[in-house]
């Protein structure tokens, strides 16, 4: 077996880019009016990644505790404003739930993975910064999805509300419903992968694992436990944000605000 | 009579200003006056769902703000515009409205009582999705008799019903609650149910005619 991966060259890698030249076939085809974002969104990610791969070479190279706490605390930062920025018009109590929930439960399943599970040291950057993006970009869609759905929901269903609020029914009782409902939606496609996971598909970082001439039993172990990592810290982050932002929709008056 | 509800100086988002009303227990109300007049929000202040910017209402005397709110809500009942029912049965409905509000729901015998007050008479076991706008509107209002309230408010309650049902269910609806000791509220464009029923006509956005 090979030991490591095969560089590809700087030519050979241009070459993927022609890939997407089908993308944009299908789109003008398609009528789908997006070349613009499909350019933007390719020029940002490489940028962005490359920009990345230099901050990670010399963070390994120079290993501080300070950078890679710096490292997870802008991916903390970036994530809860992604979150933030996709749900505009929360209130300000909304908002910190989803911050507070995002950001602990992130740090207490990557503090968990780092030094219960792989046994290293949580300042270690090769081990901690991956997982954190992992941990944090999953646990971002999830805490996007749930919120969206919970606020869709509140949306379309407002006589609802209205009629039971009208009737003497309790805030908490009338949106746990919504919250449960989003919740769900939110950790289904987490649970979907993991279904069709080794069958359907073989996942990124196995994969990445494999190419750089990991035994094929190690990365899988890595991927279980990640996988079963991911499941737990969307559903906290989930949980955490719209259990105590459902709160902050009404007032000690039980009277409920929603515009949200 | 005594006042079960009375209000004072009330005033909404510095926008909507009201004058004092005194409304005597059981008897029967109609509120009218022109649209954004503030109607609606009138019976939202009452019930508690908004609160005043400005002055106080009492309910029986005291200070509704001084009430516990949900307590308050299960004494006066607000039916709103907009009806809304679960996809279940009628019998289901009244289920799983009494579960939310935590109450005991009424037996079958009950249920048809209700829905015979505001002229319903078919099955419980019908599926509500199949039902018309009206059909679903006088459940709605069967579901909130059940919840036995001290007060009664309903916002337009005949909007999606013909003249004909519409004085069926009103005329049902009126002696039930004098047989009870209901106090009826009802925000209504309708002048010749008004002058049939009302004990009392206040007038929102205009003068005041008793």
């Amino acid at each position: 077996m090979n030991s490591g991966v095969v560089a590809i060259s700087i030519w050979r890698f241009l070459m993927i880019y022609l890939l997407l030249l089908i993308v944009l076939g299908i789109m003008k085809k398609s009528n789908i009016d997006q070349s613009k974002l499909l350019f933007i969104a390719s020029v940002r990610m490489t940028v962005q990644l490359v920009i990345a791969g230099f901050i990670l070479t010399y963070i390994f190279k120079n290993p501080h505790p300070a950078f890679t706490v710096i490292y997870i605390l802008s991916m903390i930062a970036f994530a809860i404003h992604r979150v933030l920025s996709k749900n505009k018009g929360l209130n300000l109590r909304f908002k910190i739930a989803i911050g507070v929930s995002l950001s602990l439960s992130g740090l207490a399943i990557i503090l968990f993975f780092v030094i219960a599970v792989v046994n290293q040291n949580i300042f270690n950057p090769q081990y901690t910064i991956p997982l954190s993006g992992m941990i944090f970009g999953n646990a971002m869609t999830g805490v996007n999805l749930g919120v969206k759905t919970f606020r869709e929901s509140i949306d379309s269903e407002r006589s609802r509300i209205e009629a039971l609020v009208n009737f003497g029914a309790k805030p908490k009782h009338i949106l746990r419903p919504f919250v449960n409902q989003a919740l769900e939606t939110a950790i289904l496609p987490t649970l979907n992968s993991m279904v069709g996971m080794g069958i359907v598909s073989l996942p990124g970082m196995m994969t990445g694992q494999i190419l750089s001439g990991t035994l094929p039993m190690t990365a899988i172990i890595y991927q279980i436990a990640i996988m079963i990592a991911i499941c737990t810290v969307v559903c906290l982050a989930v949980f955490g944000s719209l259990y105590f932002g459902y709160r902050t929709l009404y007032n000690d008056r039980n009277q409920i605000n929603y515009i949200i | 009579m005594v006042n079960i509800l009375e209000t004072n100086n009330l005033v909404f988002n510095q926008m909507l200003f009201y004058p004092d009303i005194a409304i005597k227990k059981g008897s029967v109300v109609f509120i009218q006056g022109p649209s954004g007049a503030g109607k609606s929000t009138l019976f939202r202040l009452i019930n508690n769902t908004v609160s005043p910017s400005e002055g106080k209402i009492l309910f029986n005397g005291v200070d509704i703000e001084e009430i516990d709110s949900i307590d308050l809500r299960r004494k006066i009942i607000l039916v709103g515009q907009s009806t809304y029912l679960f996809n279940k049965t009628i019998k289901e409905n009244f289920i799983q409205f009494h579960k939310y509000r935590e109450t005991k729901p009424p037996e079958e015998r009950e249920i048809k009582e209700y829905l015979n007050i505001c002229c319903i008479d078919f099955s419980t076991d019908t599926l509500c999705e199949n039902l018309s706008g009206g059909e679903k509107q006088r459940i709605f209002l069967a579901i909130a008799l059940s919840f036995k309230p001290k007060v009664l408010l309903l916002d337009e309650p005949t909007s999606a019903l013909d003249s004909n049902t519409a004085d069926c269910v009103i005329t049902n609806i009126v002696n039930y609650c004098k047989q009870k000791g209901i106090t009826l509220i009802i925000i209504s464009h309708d002048i010749a149910l008004a002058d049939k029923y009302a004990e009392q006509i206040i007038m929102i956005g205009g003068t005041d005619d008793e």
